[in-house]
């Protein structure tokens, strides 16, 4: 029902996109980094150009315009404006928990908020292990990927089933299923004090039936390097649809030509991949890297869902803080409320992503062929 | 300046790359599709001379080939796999040592219990109701603000339009653990914790939907408005009548991530909703918590919880495949 | 570029607008000034309402309910709305919320460190001014009576006062810095050790009185069957607050000394964690709540561990009832808790100026701050007639297992109390009247202790709670667990 749908809608689209695509393209070619970001806007604002010369009626009709934005706005101002300075403000002031505002304390501009959040015990913790999980999940799960859809497409055969499968992490609820993982790695008793598990869990039996030994994944006498990489693995696992589909996407644009010539210059497929497919990519890759730090860093509900409100395994919460974990203790029910510390971590999060995504942008400015 | 905009081209794909992509991406039936795609054609090119040993070596690349997308396949099923089989295991058969590729007997009554207070400690059933009103309210709410916003964005005049969709494109680079904070006060300042509204209100503004709506509007042309005009129809009609229908597939896309995001989140409704008002998520981690520990948890319960969690969005993904991934593949961050 | 910096002016524009809005609409819940009693008392004329939070399940709602409409006799213009909070755990952070946007219950159960964090919303009223000697003492309030009224005192009277047991009267003043009176108490509950009586007695063991004795008991039974856990400590923080107590070593005070507040970071702290990590990682002779996972009271019903040290409170979690009969399948014995000496007088190192010690628990109510006073008033009527009411006292602990607030010898005028409950010897409620006798007993020897209550004391119980899982789990931990703890409770000081 839905395919018939989009075919009679797909016209207006098709007739469409090329005339955005093209002054796009053109700006790329361009080879000017100021021109190619610049040429998003003009390109979007030239329908409206077209209709001031049609018609007068916009001038009287202006109140109009904004009746249409005015419950956006007035969201926007709320939840998305105020917040932004109201953050920066806590963050600054000393010392801000809900009780002193509530009870009129008298707090000083300052940064002890700051010194506070970097000084807690978890901050280092927190910091490293989002850095770590990023930089090994994004790169291997990018990898992963690339395989995949390179390898999607250039089947034709079950294309459309094997396409649906990798898409199916997509839509799961990330707590669910790292309750799945959690039922899949957990042992259930311990080895403390010489005594035997009564469960071993579906992981270990696996690695027993390969004639290993079972290891502690995720419970309490697990080591960190195993909590890691049972996180790992299921924040690859979930990260491998959007990617694989943004890279198919793009490779099914590109030019046959490209390896046409490839072909006749009788090049090898490895060769081929890295030389001809990797570069063509090579914008796309650099959107589902930017896209991947980005929520690596953000990284809170995979660790939730596997290890719980604690972050971490029985006897050692908060092993796999993560920094978003760290402002959400801030706030935290039952406790005295670290706004203001809370706010320098939101703060500090923010200009690391900011930091990363201009060190990823620059990196891909001299990497990325257009 | 610059990195800021640069940054927001790459956050916010731009039509050149999500176009392109998504249609290419998602038209699996299209007619391209019918022909060879690219490697293959490049390979019936060689065909004519080419010899028995590439042949075979052609075949032997595309049983490795084929392996590896199995290998691939399987492993990202698994979870789906053990998820089923343990939500109808009895307890003591999953808390066997060495657990049982497959039930011994079916324990279907898992999935009654899910709905049992006594069983499950919580009431899922009233979060799963909560969930889905939310989900339906909000969906319904930033639809209309949505269309609203996007078709004054994308059709009317008024000075200062330019600029105030890029300040709302700008708002998008802030992580949104930022705004969590601020929110949680304002929502308990105005006496909306543990409301509904302290559910839908905040979010019912996506900017990258409006965003994405804008887009789609600006590519209905121009001529079917003026001569809606000449005819006298009002902004108002000429929306609903001409634009939405035009715009339909857009607004199935943002439809079901709205819902999906609803059914999925978790940081938020923890926060702000409480015994009665709780979203199924957060029941979902706090039954993970109950039921996982001691010497004998109830991991079948858990997994069937889970499954029918999980089981709705698996359909509606079936159903609304093309949609979803059209979303996606500009959205960029999961949720 | 033009276009982004407006764009830029204008989210600013915005925001400026509406932070102004925002901050004159919504500055959310205030704080409640102190105000001046009426000087014509309570007014028994005028309906009010007043709303108690607690975290009481069906069975004890229903004492409550059969006991509300005799509070109301007495007082009919007073309409008591009661709900649950669910669970201790989130009581406190419920009532936060609700302090901060000015829905909070006009009187709520409260353990002491719940009543510091309120403190600092500045939300809780002090009751000093409804005790003996306090500016209201002698204010009079009229009571129903057979169609008349009858004018009785509105605060606690002496005699009052002297009805509670002092340790848990005492508490309510504990708070702080210990100038005012913030709670009463409602039902108390201390630690004790529940054991096999059946297998102790099979394997001819004795029952141990000082934690010496207990590694020697963990010796022996591990020797009959290695895969029983000699013992269970169901609470990691309790076990640490109680060791610091019996040691004398030093916990966490409301008085800094040397500019901390805590003082659990001491070389006597960490040699008991230590040994009692190898107690649990090298020789599996205890299991904990958090490291099981669920109340270790499930082990011990389920005959594997012999010891179980929990609150009397949940004696009835503690025996196993044989289906049809509703025999228990083996005896449950009470014993307090181990002590670092033991306090059997005829024991070798038996010392008489050593007392021993448990931690006391269970819920105290405290009462909001509120502009209309008729509500504090209504309020404190409420709590003074439940708290002081024999028979409400009794009702409570029957169904509960909590022990009665009020002194032995006063709970004992009620027949039924003293006989069918305390008397009963049979079925499952037998251990209930147990382990309610044995806490009143130890109460009353003043064994029973509280520690500090003041902001940060809560963050200090939830972090040597984890002091004692994570090093029992990584033993090689235990320096850098004791400091990250410290510096988790630093930001109180």
């Amino acid at each position: 029902m839905d395919e018939e749908k989009t075919l009679t809608e797909e016209p207006v689209l098709a007739e469409e996109v090329p005339e955005v695509l093209q002054s796009d393209d053109a700006a790329y070619e361009n080879g000017d980094p100021v021109t190619a970001e610049e040429g998003g806007m003009p390109a979007e604002a030239q329908p409206g150009k077209k209709k001031k010369k049609g018609g007068k009626w916009q001038a009287k009709n202006q109140w109009k315009a904004w009746l249409y934005l005015l419950p956006a706005i007035a969201i926007l101002a709320v939840f998305t404006v105020w917040p932004i300075i109201n953050t920066i403000r806590m963050s600054f002031l000393d010392g801000f928990t809900y009780s002193a505002q509530m009870t009129h304390a008298k707090m000083n501009f300052g940064v002890k908020n700051f010194q506070a959040i970097v000084g807690d015990s978890d901050f280092l913790n927190a910091l490293g292990n989002t850095m770590l999980l990023t930089v090994i999940t994004v790169p291997v799960s990018t990898m992963l990927a690339l395989l995949i859809a390179v390898g999607l497409n250039s089947i034709k055969w079950l294309k459309k089933v094997y396409q649906t499968i990798f898409f199916l992490p997509y839509v799961t609820n990330t707590i669910a299923i790292g309750m799945v993982f959690l039922a899949m790695f957990n042992i259930i008793g311990s080895w403390a004090g010489g005594m035997q598990p009564s469960s071993i869990g579906l992981i270990n039996k696996l690695i027993v039936g390969c004639g290993g030994k079972p290891i502690d994944w995720i419970n309490e006498s697990s080591s960190k390097v195993a909590n890691m990489a049972v996180l790992m693995i299921f924040i690859i696992w979930n990260a491998l649809p959007f990617k694989i589909l943004v890279l198919l996407g793009g490779l099914q644009n590109v030019d046959k030509q490209y390896y046409d010539a490839a072909k006749v210059d009788g090049a090898s497929r490895f060769r081929i991949f890295w030389r001809v497919t990797v570069p063509l990519l090579s914008p796309m890759i650099a959107y589902v890297v930017i896209t991947g730090f980005i929520g690596g860093f953000k990284e809170y509900n995979s660790v939730i869902g596997i290890f719980g409100e604690d972050m971490g395994p029985t006897g050692s919460p908060g092993r796999l803080m993560t920094m978003v974990g760290l402002i959400m203790n801030r706030i935290e029910d039952g406790s005295v409320k670290f706004y203001g510390e809370a706010s320098a971590g939101a703060i500090i999060l923010f200009l690391i992503i900011f930091a990363v995504t201009l060190i990823n942008l620059y990196v891909s400015k001299k990497k990325v062929h257009y | 300046m610059e990195e800021i905009n640069k940054e927001l081209n790459e956050q916010i794909p731009d039509p050149e790359m999500s176009g392109q992509a998504q249609d290419a991406a998602l038209e699996s039936v299209q007619p391209q599709e019918g022909e060879t795609s690219a490697a293959e054609t490049s390979h019936e090119i060689n065909v004519e001379k080419a010899s028995k040993r590439q042949k075979i070596g052609k075949i032997f690349a595309y049983i490795g080939l084929y392996a590896f997308l199995t290998v691939m396949a399987l492993v990202v099923l698994f979870p789906f796999y053990w998820m089923l089989i343990s939500s109808v295991k009895t307890i003591a058969e999953y808390n066997l040592y060495s657990p049982t590729l497959w039930p011994k007997k079916f324990e279907w009554v898992n999935y009654a219990n899910v709905f049992s207070k006594e069983a499950a400690t919580i009431d899922l059933g009233t979060m799963f109701g909560n969930t889905v009103l939310v989900g339906v309210v909000s969906t319904i709410l930033s639809l209309i603000v949505t269309v609203l916003s996007a078709y004054a964005f994308a059709k009317m005049e008024f000075r200062g339009k330019n600029i105030l969709f890029g300040a709302m494109l700008a708002t998008m680079m802030i992580p949104g653990e930022l705004f969590t904070i601020t929110n949680y006060i304002t929502v308990t300042d105005m006496g909306m914790y543990n409301k509904y509204t302290a559910l839908i209100l905040p979010f019912l503004v996506s900017v990258f939907y409006i965003y994405l709506l804008r887009q789609n509007f600006l590519q209905i042309p121009n001529e079917l408005y003026l001569a809606a005009k000449v005819d006298g129809t009002s902004d108002f009609k000429y929306l609903w009548r001409v634009m939405i229908p035009l715009a339909s597939p857009t607004l199935i896309s943002i439809t079901i991530l709205k819902m999906m995001g609803a059914w999925n989140s978790y940081l938020w409704p923890r926060l702000v909703a409480d015994d009665g008002h709780q979203l199924i998520t957060v029941g979902l981690r706090e039954l993970a918590d109950a039921l996982s520990e001691g010497s004998t948890p109830n991991f079948p319960l858990q997994m069937a919880a889970v499954v029918l969690v999980t089981l709705p969005l698996l359909v509606v993904f079936l159903l609304f495949r093309k949609y979803i991934m059209r979303g996606v593949s500009r959205s960029g961050i999961k949720g | 570029m033009k276009k982004k910096i407006g764009a830029v002016l204008l989210a600013g524009v915005m925001a400026c607008s509406m932070g102004a809005t925002l901050a004159l609409a919504g500055c959310g819940g205030h704080v409640q000034a102190d105000f001046d009693w009426p000087t014509e008392g309570f007014d028994v004329t005028k309906p009010v309402t007043i709303n108690f939070l607690h975290t009481m399940g069906a069975n004890l709602r229903s004492v409550l309910d059969v006991m509300i409409p005799k509070f109301n006799k007495l007082y009919p213009n007073i309409t008591v709305k009661h709900e649950s909070a669910g669970s201790w755990d989130s009581i406190s952070g419920q009532i936060t919320t609700k302090i901060t946007n000015n829905t909070n219950p006009d009187i709520a159960y409260c353990y002491p460190d719940h009543v510091a964090l309120y403190n600092s919303y500045q939300a809780v009223q002090p009751l000093d001014d409804f005790l003996p000697g306090g500016a209201y003492a002698n204010m009079k309030v009229k009571q129903a009576k057979d169609g008349g009224y009858e004018e009785v005192p509105f605060g606690l009277t002496e005699a009052e006062v002297d009805m509670f047991n002092p340790t848990f009267y005492e508490e309510g003043k504990k708070i702080d810095d210990g100038t005012h009176m913030y709670t009463l108490p409602w039902a108390k509950s201390t630690e004790v050790m529940y054991y096999n009586k059946t297998f102790m007695k099979n394997n001819h063991l004795e029952v141990p009185e000082t934690w010496d004795e207990l590694e020697q008991f963990c010796k022996d039974v591990k020797k009959i069957d290695k895969n029983l856990y000699p013992f269970t400590y169901d609470s990691e923080g309790n076990w640490f607050i109680t060791m610091c107590e019996q040691l004398g070593s030093g916990y966490a005070v409301t008085e800094p000394m040397n500019g901390s507040h805590f003082l659990f970071d001491n070389q006597q702290n960490r040699d008991f964690v230590q040994r009692f990590a190898s107690w649990y990682k090298e020789n599996g002779y205890v299991m904990t709540q958090e490291l099981n996972g669920s109340y270790t009271s499930e082990l011990f019903t389920e005959q594997k561990a012999v010891i179980c040290i929990g609150s009397s409170g949940g004696a009835g979690y503690q025996v196993s009832l044989d289906g049809e009969a509703g025999n228990s399948v083996f005896e449950v014995g009470i014993a307090p808790i181990p002590q670092v000496k033991p306090y059997s007088t005829e024991k070798e190192g038996y010392d008489a100026t050593y007392k021993p010690k448990m931690i006391s628990q269970g819920p105290s109510v405290c009462i909001f701050k509120n502009d209309d006073p008729q509500k504090v008033m209504a309020s404190w009527l409420f709590a003074k007639f439940f708290t002081t009411s024999v028979e409400f006292e009794a009702r409570f602990s029957i169904e509960s297992g909590y022990m009665p607030v009020l002194k032995k010898e006063i709970m004992e005028e009620n027949e039924a109390y003293r006989d069918e409950f305390l008397g009963n010897t049979e079925g499952d409620s037998a251990i209930k009247a147990l382990a309610v006798k044995c806490g009143i007993d130890y109460a009353e020897n003043g064994w029973c202790f509280v520690s500090d209550a003041f902001l940060g004391s809560s963050e200090a119980r939830k972090q040597v709670g984890r002091i004692m899982q994570g090093v029992f789990v990584n033993p090689d931990q235990l320096d850098k667990m004791f400091k990250d703890a410290l510096k988790a409770c630093s930001v109180y000081d």
